[in-house]
């Protein structure tokens, strides 16, 4: 799609050029930067003021060619932060609120409701009414009404900035099991690290309405300083991997890196897909000058500093390690180590520090 | 109680004219309030003042002003003259009066309930696919309906109470025109206190009737 476009803000103006063509394109920037006001404009609800916008071949607004459709002709799914039910109508009722479309620029494949409710498990809400749901339930139904309206595109606002860290946890599975299940692209709105690293395939890094970054996620964000300076959550080291076996006594089991090196995680019972992603805290990974003994970390993994970026006192160290990793220490623990560019070192990870998604 | 054929018959005169003053006024008052509160148009602060003027003029001035339009021989009376309707010293007096007198109430609640639905609401229906019209009738009107139904109850009562614009335009005719405030007015001046009384009796029992009803209704019309 072609995202082209010049919006006058209070502070500043919105001014992006950007075209790409992924799964999931996630928008990655500071509370404030215009995030919010670009994905309205996408949707058609405000007015911009010179560009192009292009979806799935579709012209949906032109300041040349005088094009500019409506929002409701746009065919666009849009789940906002606070998911925005319409509280006086049932769950059912907004879950097919957009359902009839189809025609009007909606997406042709096929899309079951029944399908929709058993990807985001909401089958048992369908009777309720919207207030009698808990903030995550209200944010799937909101993503089944979205889904349901057949998109050829989904706009997705910080969709889990309300929630509590825990449920955060939960409900972005389910976002990954929309991008894999309907096939329909999504550009998703957040400042936060690890939803970019889990569910997109490429970003957009945005500050004061500019595009300062584009790019494959791993390799835009975390080489740069972007990320300290941007990120407000935790930093986290997010990767796909494959199940080898697993050992219930032990409390451990084998997954192995796309890249090759195999990593010891918590126990888990052998999954239905093969593949999938772990994380672990930036925070969480020692590193060692020399190879350590006899200490209960299940993960030594070797490696080789690539680069050491350095923001207020705090080092973000990437290692190479069959894939990259991401250490943060103190810019203390680096000169007493004397860690440089290239120097070869130990990566400790605990198996229990490692979490699946 | 047994009441008169007379006062009978000026009660339900009453009632059956603001009753159909009022629906004459809702879909308008609703368009208006919705353009109030969610549009941005030319002279809107002058069109919102000469709606919302009746409210704080005499009764009797805007009483004057529209005999002056709707009289015979005013702008909007001779068009209506010619095509055979007459407004003045007729029940269409009366409801002319009672629709001007209380529009303005019924704008009012009604536009401060549609402001306070939420734009991002309408904005995620027009996402899903809803035309404009849809997005008015299903989610704003519903989502503003305490504040509608409000306006219309005050605007209803206010109707009925109607007297200074209503004696101007449609006079004060027994058995034409005479509601019951005209009623009161008109035993108490010709000294049948009894009579002014049963009626001063029905109309506190249908402002208690009201006043109640405002209070309850909102709270029961909760569910969908």
């Amino acid at each position: 799609m072609l995202l082209r476009c010049r919006i006058p803000l209070a502070n500043f103006d919105l001014d992006i050029d950007a075209s790409f063509d992924a799964r999931v394109t996630s928008i990655f920037g500071p509370s404030g930067s215009g995030k919010t006001t670009l994905l309205d404009a996408v949707a058609g609800l405000r007015q911009v003021a010179d560009g192009e916008i292009d979806v799935g071949g579709r012209t949906l607004f032109s300041s040349v060619r005088k094009i500019n459709l409506p929002p409701q002709h746009r065919g666009i799914g849009y789940l906002p932060q606070e998911g925005a039910l319409f509280p006086h109508l049932s769950v059912r009722k907004n879950i097919l609120f957009g359902a009839e479309r189809g025609v009007n620029g909606g997406n042709s494949k096929d899309i079951v409701m029944d399908h929709v409710l058993e990807i985001l498990e909401i089958a048992h809400l369908v009777s309720r009414s919207c207030t009698q749901l808990s903030g995550g339930e209200a944010q799937r139904v909101a993503l089944a009404r979205a889904i349901l309206s057949r998109p050829q595109l989904l706009l997705l606002d910080e969709p889990l900035a309300a929630l509590d860290i825990g449920l955060k946890e939960r409900i972005l599975p389910y976002l990954a099991r929309v991008r894999d299940e309907f096939g329909i692209p999504m550009i998703y709105v957040t400042h936060n690290l690890t939803e970019v690293l889990t569910l997109a395939d490429w970003v957009l890094v945005i500050r004061n309405g500019r595009l300062v970054a584009q790019g494959a996620p791993r390799e835009t964000l975390l080489s740069g300083q972007a990320v300290m300076e941007i990120t407000e959550e935790q930093l986290e080291n997010v990767f796909t991997v494959m199940f080898i076996d697993s050992d219930k006594g032990a409390g451990r089991a084998r997954v192995r890196l796309a890249a090759g090196p195999e990593l010891f995680i918590p126990y888990l019972p052998p999954p239905v897909h093969r593949t999938f992603q772990i994380r672990v805290g930036a925070d969480d990974i020692l590193i060692g000058a020399k190879q350590p003994e006899n200490i209960s970390a299940g993960n030594i993994l070797p490696g080789t500093i690539r680069v050491i970026n350095v923001v207020d006192g705090q080092a973000l160290v990437t290692v190479q390690a069959g894939e990259d990793f991401f250490v943060r220490l103190t810019v203390g623990a680096v000169t007493r180590l004397g860690l440089k560019e290239g120097t070869p070192v130990f990566l400790v990870i605990k198996t229990r520090s490692f979490r699946v998604l | 109680m047994i009441f008169s054929p007379e006062t009978w018959q000026i009660t339900l005169f009453s009632l059956a004219v603001a009753l159909a003053s009022t629906l004459v006024i809702l879909p308008f008052g609703i368009a208006f309030a919705w353009l109030f509160a969610r549009k941005e148009w030319p002279l809107k602060s002058v069109v919102e003042t000469i709606v919302l003027l009746p409210l704080v003029m005499p009764p009797v001035s805007t009483g004057l002003i529209l005999l002056k339009i709707f009289g015979r021989r005013g702008p909007l009376g001779q068009w209506l003259y010619d095509r055979s309707i007459e407004i003045v010293f007729n029940w269409k007096g009366v409801l002319v009066a009672m629709a001007v007198m209380s529009f303005p109430l019924l704008v009012r609640s009604a536009r401060t309930s549609i402001a306070e639905v939420n734009p991002r609401l309408e904005h995620i229906a027009a996402t899903l696919g809803a035309s404009p019209v849809r997005i008015f009738f299903v989610i704003t009107v519903p989502l503003a309906y305490k504040g509608i139904v409000a306006g219309a109850l005050l605007a209803f009562s206010r109707a009925l109470g109607e007297f200074g614009a209503t004696i101007l335009l449609a006079g004060n005719i027994p058995g034409r025109t005479q509601t019951l405030s005209l009623a009161i007015f008109n035993y108490v001046q010709t000294g049948k206190d009894a009579e002014a009384y049963t009626l001063l009796g029905i109309t506190i029992a249908l402002a208690f009737l009201f006043v109640w009803g405002s209070e309850w209704l909102p709270r029961t019309g909760k569910k969908t």
